[in-house]
């Protein structure tokens, strides 16, 4: 038989995918709603320079440190006499005159690691420089919350350890037609037909199969539950913008699922960053703007609560490829209309009293923002998410 | 020997039979499988023009040359040749339990590096070592440019030591969290191995005057110790070798441990740390053949790349599209997650990574396509990250379905079943794979390898 024909076949076979009955158990996990709130994750990864992103205008160790980088007054979008955003976050100033950003100076957390894996792996799994956790904060929330898969959505081909939990782990996916399609593939667990219950009791061939059932059933919901709703706002074509208008379109299609994550990279600027950061900010504001308007007009904005991170800051002192290295406490952005407080959350960096590598010290643990937002957003006792006990800061 | 037990010690400590193989099975046997490790070759790529400039430069000249962002840029190329290349070795090898002890140890003293030289030298001292002694195993790799560089043991100096690789030796390599030792023994350890450093070329340098000749108590024993005495006072712990034989367990025999089963490996290992002595015992151990452990292991993603080429052998003509493929399937051998390693077994699977391995056979072998994003590094510019589209690609490979079509003629379905698959199959699966027998070997060796059931090892 040649293969055309055989596919034909075997899609007659199971063109109507067939559920027998032990599999039925496990597509009607759709009740998985704790409440309506969602959180949006943004990771503007390879470390963005949080002191050109929030400029120190008025500060005299900040053009010292940075001859070749520095921005001038003149060209930022000033918030007060001492602060200044750099000239590309126009909208997501906007956003900010309008009361829907919190700026939170300083986040980290103490020894921090200054390689991009292993602070990548610190911000996601919620752990201490010294604990090497197997679970994302995310994966962890599914297990102990959700209950489901569905809970959480990365944006993307494949999973971060941010969504992976000890026996739940969320779904990766930016064309939900295109995962449905997949699991029509005539090479895609066909042998599911012929299955009885006795399978899903075996240890490790039991996970496997469940695993299929779960992609097979969760491709099919996201794909029919989102298929009508095309989102109408104009988002700006590159990927970042693509991502936004996926989770938008998610959102307003009814989709349960509570928690996003996308991300946004090329923040490792050790040269010429000048360049790279404006095109990149330039991206993140235009893309964040078009999403905060859309969520707004659809009356999705009273839900949704979106915290942007980057793994580290950049240190004061530029290198000499008009550049900067790996540094350590940063920025970290929330953005909403329900914060409690709005505009700069904290004073801004302090630029003398730097640690031994010449990076900003931090001020506020990334995982005190992490258990306010589990608390005060997500009506989640933080204690269960996160690994001991951290302060909430009354955020929302 | 059973049939079933030879192909299930074959599965396990080699990646699986050959179709080629099939013929003289009757003749294999464990003795079999260790007499042709007795040989050991370097794996390498060839990397002229690095050498050449590793032999005119020294450290300090070598940064300011013009050619050294080149260099390390022909580095990281060489590393993503090198990650081909070592897939290929485990699946074309002999010397298979080499190649599979080899893939242990890589996930067990974990590294990453962008320099080729340091990479590959660590490699292969894995490889020599991999049916060795672990002390040597472990003094070796400790002392590895690879190693110190990853450890930051290069930066740890008397009067400011870096604890960075004393914790994770303990922690990971040797002992196993929390146990036994205390963060004052971590720093004391990490005095002894101050001064333990490498040259620009990547050769072992002790650096006499960065070493602490103070005396140093650890783990309650007092003296001036230098790292090779630390390492020989963990050794002395049995609780070492416990935590060794329970890691070979996990990845040998299965990842739900017989307390039992490891207290015996590990009094066979204690004795003097034969690695060749105790994986003897594991594989003539009655209980390794015992049905609970006979494909019930999630295969890791090397495992099942390997596994498939050797029963139909492919090439990627491009080694970056097997990065991405790797990258899909959740392990790119030479970018290891972090310090601890890949987790394994069951956190191998999710939704994302399930869809890509039941489709992985038809990709690879059949024209299939898959939708990936070819994704930058961290140190990418702007129009590298950001120029992605969201395709359905082909993937650039050559198959050789001609020497698979030669060597299956005389073999019948139920032979490549039995061949490809490790684990037993109900009689759904059977129904099933019976109505696929119209199709011919290649389209059926396909779906067999659609299978979940082809995931367990």
């Amino acid at each position: 038989m040649k293969r055309r024909d055989f596919i034909k076949n075997s899609s007659l076979a199971s063109g109507v995918f067939l559920v027998p009955n032990f599999l039925k158990a496990f597509e009607s996990q759709n009740d998985f709603i704790k409440n309506n709130k969602k959180l949006i994750i943004i990771q503007l990864s390879g470390g963005n320079d949080g002191l050109n992103t929030l400029v120190q205008y008025n500060n005299d160790l900040y053009y010292k440190n940075r001859a070749a980088i520095a921005h001038q007054k003149a060209n930022l979008l000033t918030v007060n006499d001492e602060l200044g955003f750099h000239e590309s976050l126009k909208g997501f100033k906007n956003l900010f005159d309008d009361g829907l950003v919190s700026v939170m100076n300083d986040v980290g957390y103490p020894n921090p690691s200054r390689s991009h894996f292993r602070a990548t792996d610190i911000w996601q799994t919620a752990s201490s420089s010294k604990d090497y956790l197997k679970t994302g904060w995310v994966g962890r929330y599914l297990e102990k919350v959700s209950k489901t898969s569905l809970g959480a959505i990365e944006v993307d081909d494949t999973l971060s350890l941010l969504m992976k939990g000890e026996s739940i782990n969320g779904i990766a996916t930016k064309d939900p037609k295109l995962f449905y399609k997949t699991t029509q593939d005539p090479y895609f667990g066909q042998v599911l037909d012929n299955y009885t219950d006795t399978h899903l009791s075996d240890h490790n061939l039991g996970y496997l199969y469940k695993t299929v059932i779960d992609a097979k059933s969760s491709a099919k919901y996201i794909f029919n539950k989102t298929k009508v709703y095309e989102s109408k706002a104009e988002y700006p074509g590159n990927t970042f913008g693509k991502q936004l208008k996926t989770i938008s379109e998610f959102i307003n299609s009814g989709l349960e699922t509570q928690l996003y994550y996308a991300s946004l990279g090329g923040f490792d600027t050790h040269a010429n960053q000048l360049n790279a950061q404006k095109r990149l900010l330039e991206v993140f504001s235009t893309g964040i703007h078009a999403f905060i308007t859309d969520l707004k007009n659809t009356g999705a904005l009273k839900d949704t609560m979106v915290l942007v991170f980057s793994e580290f800051g950049r240190r004061l002192n530029e290198n000499n490829a008009k550049g900067t290295d790996h540094g350590a406490a940063n920025l970290v952005f929330l953005i909403g209309d329900k914060l409690k407080s709005k505009g700069i959350y904290n004073q801004p960096a302090n630029l003398v009293d730097l640690d031994d590598n010449g990076d900003i010290k931090y001020k506020v643990d990334f995982r005190d923002i992490y258990a306010s937002l589990l608390q005060e957003w997500l009506d989640t006792d933080p204690s269960k998410i996160l690994n001991g006990n951290f302060k909430t800061l009354g955020l929302v | 020997m059973q049939k079933k037990h030879i192909l299930h010690l074959y599965q396990r400590a080699g990646f699986g039979l050959k179709i080629a193989q099939l013929k003289e099975q009757n003749t294999l046997t464990v003795d079999r499988l260790f007499n042709t490790t007795l040989t050991v070759d370097d794996l390498t790529v060839s990397t002229p023009e690095i050498d050449d400039f590793l032999a005119n430069y020294s450290d300090k000249k070598a940064k300011d040359e013009k050619g050294f962002r080149e260099i390390i840029k022909q580095s990281r190329n060489k590393v993503v040749e090198f990650n081909s290349a070592w897939i290929n070795r485990m699946a074309n090898t002999d010397n298979v339990l080499t190649e599979r002890m080899t893939l242990f140890w890589a996930t067990h003293f974990v590294v990453r590096s962008q320099n080729i030289i340091y990479y590959q030298k660590y490699n292969n001292t894995l490889r020599k070592f991999a049916l060795g002694n672990f002390r040597e195993l472990l003094i070796a790799i400790s002392k590895e440019a690879a190693m110190l560089d990853y450890l930051n043991n290069q930066q740890n100096k008397k009067g400011s030591p870096n604890e960075n690789f004393a914790r994770e030796l303990m922690e990971l390599f040797t002992l196993g969290e929390g146990k036994l030792y205390t963060e004052e023994d971590i720093k004391e350890a990490a005095r002894a191995f101050t001064g333990w450093g490498h040259n620009f070329k990547g050769d072992f340098n002790m650096r006499k005057k960065l070493h602490d000749e103070e005396q140093k108590t650890f783990l309650n024993k007092t003296g001036n110790f230098d790292g090779e005495a630390i390492i020989d006072i963990i050794l002395k712990q049995p609780e070492c070798a416990a935590f060794i034989s329970r890691k070979i367990y996990t990845s040998f025999v299965n990842d739900r441990v017989n307390e039992a089963h490891v207290l015996e490996m590990a009094k066979v290992f204690y004795k003097d740390y034969d690695i060749t002595k105790l994986m003897k015992f594991v594989f003539n151990a009655h209980w390794f053949y015992d049905e609970e452990n006979i494909g019930t292991k999630i295969k890791s993603p090397t495992e099942l790349l390997v596994g498939l080429k050797k029963i139909v052998p492919f090439t990627f003509n491009n080694p970056r599209q097997l990065i991405y493929i790797q990258k899909l399937l959740g392990q790119v051998l030479i970018e290891p997650v972090n310090v601890a390693g890949w987790p394994e077994g069951k956190n191998w699977i999710d939704v994302n990574t399930m869809m890509v391995r039941l489709k992985l056979p038809s990709v690879l072998l059949k024209n299939g396509t898959i939708a990936f994003d070819i994704r930058g590094e961290f140190e990418d510019d702007f129009d590298k990250f950001n120029k992605k589209s969201n395709l359905n690609r082909k993937i650039n490979i050559t198959p050789n379905w001609e020497q698979f079509d030669e060597e299956t003629i005389t073999l019948t379905y139920e032979d490549l079943t039995n061949l490809v698959l490790r684990c037993s199959l109900n009689k759904g699966s059977k129904d099933f794979l019976k109505s696929l027998e119209k199709v011919d070997k290649q389209e059926y060796c396909i779906q067999l390898m659609s299978l979940p059931e082809y995931q367990l090892s």
